[in-house]
This record gives C-alpha cells, structure tokens and sequence, in this order.
C-alpha cells in the first residue's frame, strides 16, 4: 500500500513538474506578437538635453516602461502604445513647437509632460484647442489649473490639462511651515529666478512664512543664465538671515550654494522639486550639506505601490535614473493607458473616430492604484493625492525627513 | 574407432573445459542470484526503478521550483491613514480660558491597523490634548473620531494667519513607525485662525492662563 502512494505521489509531482516546464515553455513563446491591432502613440515632452536633463530624461524613460508594460501585459486589447519624445530644452518655445507637432500627429492620443510650468503654459492653448489631452507629471504651478487668481477665486481655464504632481499651493506652505516650526529658522532670505515656477513657489513659501511670524530678511532675483552669484552671496551675508529660500532649479541652485559658503554665509539653502535632484549635490559639493527641499509625492522607494516600478525601471536598463518625476511620469503614461481603455472597451473593443476629444473626457473620471498611489483627479485637473516630502542633503546624499499629507 | 589419430584440441575443446561428470558445480557467485531474482521480478524491479528516476526527478524539480511570491509587506502606515477635519468642537467643561476644540477623523484605507503614538500641532504657543487619549489604535473596517482641545499658552507664539496649518502624527503599524503631517486644508486652516484670534483678544492676553 505505501509503495503504492509513492509511486502515485512521485507520478503526481513528476507530472505536475512536466505540466509546469510545459506552460513556462509556451509563455516565452507567445510574447512577441504587439505588431498588430492599432497603435497609440503617447507623447512625451520634456528637457532630454541641457541642464535639466537628468529630470527630463527619468521622465522619457518611464514614460517608455509604462507603455512597455501596458504592451507586454495586453493591457488593452487590440492596441499597442508608442512613446515618442520631443526635446523642450526647458524652453517654452520649444515646448509650443513640440506641442504643435504633437497636435498634427493623428496618432499621439495624449502627451505626458512638461517638466517646467513655464514650459507648459506656452503648450496648454494649443493642446485644448485640439482636445488632445495633457498629464504633467511635474508641473507645480497653481495657476496652470487654477487659473492666474488662483488664490481668491479657482477658475480651470484648460479642460485638457491634468497633472499628477501637488501644486505649490501645499509646496511653498508646506516647506515654510518646516523651516519655521522644525529648523526654527527666522529670518529668511528669498531668491528666486523670475520664471514662473521659480517665481511661484517663492512666493507662497514667503506668504506662509510671513503668516507663521518669520521675517523676510531680504529677496533677490537671479538670472538663470549666468552661474555667478557673488554679488547675492555676499547681500545674503550681510542680511542676518539664517536661511536661504531659492525658488527655481538645481542647474543655479547648486552653485549657488557653493557660493554662499563660500562668501561665509554658512546657513541652509532651502529649495522645492526643482532643486530635488542628485545633480544638485554634485554641483553644490560638501557645501550643500545641511541643504533641504521639499518634492512632490513620498519617496517613491517607500511606497509599496512603486516596488515593482523600481524593479523594472532597473530591469529595462536605462541608463539615467528616474529621478524625481519617475514615479510621476509612469502615472501620468499609465492614466492615459486607462483612458485609451475606458473608451475602446465603450466602443466594441476600437478607437472610436473622436477619440482625442473622448480621452479627454475620460480622463476627468480616472481611477486607478499607481505607483505613487492612488490617483485620480479633482475638478480642476489637479491629483487628489497631494503628499510631500522634506528631504535634506546628508552625507552626499538626499535624505527623506519628513512627509506631509494634503487632506483638506 | 576409425584409427585416425586424435584430433588436435581446438580452442575450447581441451579436455579440462569440460565438466567432469563427478566434480561439484562450483558455487555461482553472489550477483547470479540477484540476476535470478531480477529475472523472477522484472516487472517490480523496473517498476521500482522508474519510481526511485522519477522520485529523484520529481524531487529535484520540487526543490528547485520557483518560489511563491512572499506575501505583499503590509504598507506603510502614513500612506494607508486619512485624517479629515470634522470641524469645530465645544471644548469641554473645566477647559481653561483660551481654549478651543475641534474633532477629526481617523480612518485606514487598508492593512493592518495603524497605532497613532503621537499627536501634536506645531507651534510653541498652543498645547493639545485628546480624547481619546493618546495611542490610539485604528482598523481597516472603524474610523474612530477624537475630539483635540488646543489651548493658548502664549500668544506671541501661534500664528497670525497660517494658511496650511498641520498636525504632526507619529504612525505605527507592523510595516514601520512614522513621522508624517497631516495637512488638513483651509477650512482648518480657517477655524484655527479664528480660534486663536478670539483665544488671543484683549481680554485674554493679559491672562493667558487664567
């Protein structure tokens, strides 16, 4: 009897063992038939060359592994997804050629990006004029959603416009409230770099910082053009302040923190996303030690949601991390990705002849678990899921110390 | 007998390879017999055999199989608790003077439930206290409610006019313990301003802790 058992045990193992090999066997077989059905062209706008580079192209990059991922997994049924990417060099004019191109393409069905809110008002009329839908993945500037009096009366003037990023509404505050309360930090002084995220941010981080009891020391505009700030290192030395708020980017931020510390003023340089990037410390050395800044979202490898994200961004073997907006810009790719969907599974399984204009509409009611968690959209265009985070430049590196939740 | 002389022994044909007729079989060696018993037991030798490959075989591809995947991690305890502002509260009676109450509500989208080990506002001018008192453990399936009474203690230390106020939260739950901020948006915003700007009248500052 017990012979027997064995016998059928081992014939049990040993065939489900073969049953295994087999469907492994054909799984790798069948995965390359994408060339037929309809393709879906995505595109991607963004800094792929210049100073903002690492940002723009960790953007591309994930816009790409979404795409690749929703064609892999058949994601949706009879269509493939092709990303094409135009380079803005953080331009807007650039960014109004590519959005043109884009609007001309029948193809392009959505576009991911910009990368900068100035950018992106020069793209938002010629898309809404087409009805081809926008996700931003990065664009913080209240306005772009909330119309120029966003602080008095919300008005959306760009129904196709959406953005996966918080707005410097919570930013600017947010960042305040830990300069005042955690750092204890006083007396500030605010520079910034005219353009209209720079601009933005650093003035509603003085608002709240003001509101808070701070005193604004002094304030001064930069040009991004240049990389010499003597002349501001030294008014900043000479102000009292014990910390710096900079409104813009890392390309001007990180020298200008060397500078600072190295005209003797040897107190934080506080900045937003803009500065978030590991260039940022390249550019600053030793001196950016101490630095902080706030960026949208949690840190992406502490959410559950972006394990498999992290894993097959490593995977596909890009060569530039996907920095800040990576997780961002996967959501934004995928929010699309749920649209095309939503509107072929409404029409018998194929793009109906107004799909731009439908894509659109679908993407107001969007809802999915992505990578930065849930995302959806409020009535303005802007993500429902508004989380920050504090980091500070310890050790060579960014490090996460505090994250805030919008749940107003 | 035909006279012809004896034939010249061929290989193999020496009289001493022959048995003789008297001699005693030599004894058959050990594997003989295990050959005998193959031959009177092929069938279950084979049979045995084909169990022993194909238990090894089995075996091996059971040990070398690929893992299941482990059990997703629970999730991080900010990124599963909301926390909504209700609105105002009556602060409760014996409350001191420059006190306020309002009442929020704790709940978790998922996972494992989420113990709050802290709560406080940040400012060096107000004090806070709950009811429930603190920790407080919240599930997946009840949102709990806990009224907050903040209480001026100087006023040169709140804030004016904060426009995205916040509460601190220490979060615990299997994955990690926490530091997170809830900001809970202008209508808090709002009804704290006003809180303070009535805690912080005339009348009070002189007495803040009366």
């Amino acid at each position: 009897m017990r012979q027997r058992s064995l016998i059928a045990i081992t014939a049990a193992l040993a065939a489900g063992a073969l049953t295994l090999t087999a469907c492994g066997s054909r799984d790798e077989g069948g995965s390359s038939d994408t060339g037929s059905g309809t393709t879906v062209v995505i595109g991607v706008d963004a800094p792929l060359t210049g100073d903002l580079s690492a940002m723009g192209l960790g953007i591309k990059n994930s816009a790409d592994l979404a795409a690749k991922t929703a064609n892999k997994d058949k994601y949706v049924e009879g269509i493939t997804f092709k990303i094409e990417a135009l380079d803005d060099q953080a331009q807007p004019s650039s960014g109004q050629q590519n959005a043109t191109t884009f609007v001309a393409d029948k193809d392009v069905l959505g576009v991911v990006g910009p990368l900068n809110s100035s950018v992106a008002e020069s793209m938002q009329k010629v898309f809404d004029d087409a009805g081809l839908v926008e996700v931003s993945p990065a664009n913080t500037g209240p306005t772009l959603t909330q119309g120029a009096d966003w602080q008095t009366k919300k008005v959306r003037t760009y129904k196709s416009y959406f953005r996966t990023a918080t707005t410097d509404a919570v930013q600017g505050p947010y960042a305040a409230q830990y300069v005042y309360n955690d750092a204890k930090k006083k007396k500030v002084f605010v520079i910034d770099d005219k353009k209209t995220y720079g601009a933005g941010l650093a003035a509603t981080f003085t608002d709240e910082f003001e509101k808070l009891g701070g005193e604004v020391v002094g304030t001064e505009h930069i040009d991004p053009e240049t990389k010499d700030f003597s002349a501001v290192a030294t008014k900043v030395k000479n102000s009292g302040a014990d910390v710096v708020y900079y409104g813009g980017e890392y390309p001007q931020s990180g020298p200008l923190t060397k500078q600072l510390k190295a005209a003797g003023a040897k107190i934080p340089v506080v900045g937003g996303d803009g500065m978030k990037d590991d260039e940022y410390i390249n550019l600053g050395g030793s001196a950016s030690t101490g630095d902080l800044a706030t960026s949208v979202g949690a840190p992406v490898e502490e959410l559950t949601s972006a394990k498999d994200f992290v894993a097959d961004y490593k995977a596909e073997g890009y060569k530039e991390p996907y920095s800040a907006y990576g997780g961002y810009s996967y959501d934004s790719t995928w929010a699309i990705i749920e649209a095309v969907k939503k509107i072929v599974e409404d029409n018998d399984g194929k793009l109906p002849d107004d799909a731009r204009a439908q894509i659109t509409a679908a993407m107001q009611n969007v809802s999915f678990d992505g990578v930065t968690g849930k995302v959806s959209f409020d009535e303005y265009g802007d993500t429902t899921n508004k989380q920050l985070t504090v980091y500070k430049v310890e050790g060579g590196e960014w490090k996460a110390v505090k994250s805030g939740t919008y749940t107003g | 007998m035909s006279g012809v002389g004896p034939v010249e022994p061929g290989e193999g044909t020496r009289a001493w390879d022959a048995p003789q007729a008297d001699a005693v079989p030599a004894p058959e060696p050990s594997h003989g017999r295990l050959a005998l018993v193959h031959a009177r037991h092929r069938r279950a030798v084979f049979a045995a055999s084909a169990a022993v490959v194909a238990l090894a075989g089995g075996g091996y591809l059971y040990a070398t199989r690929p893992e299941p995947p482990a059990p997703p991690a629970p999730p991080y305890p900010s990124q599963v608790l909301g926390v909504h502002y209700l609105g105002p509260a009556t602060a409760p009676a014996g409350t001191p003077r420059g006190s306020f109450g309002f009442e929020v509500e704790l709940s978790v989208q998922a996972g494992p439930p989420v113990t709050i080990t802290r709560l406080t506002q940040p400012y060096a001018g107000l004090t806070l206290r709950t009811d429930p008192h603190i920790p407080v453990t919240v599930t997946s399936d009840t949102p709990r409610k806990i009224a907050i009474t903040m209480r001026v203690t100087d006023c040169e230390k709140v804030p004016e006019n904060a426009g995205l106020p916040f509460l601190d939260v220490t979060l615990r739950n299997t994955r990690a313990i926490e530091a997170h901020s809830f900001i809970l948006g202008e209508r808090y915003a709002r009804n704290l301003n006003d809180a303070l700007q009535v805690a912080c009248s005339n009348d009070f500052t002189s007495s803040p802790k009366a």
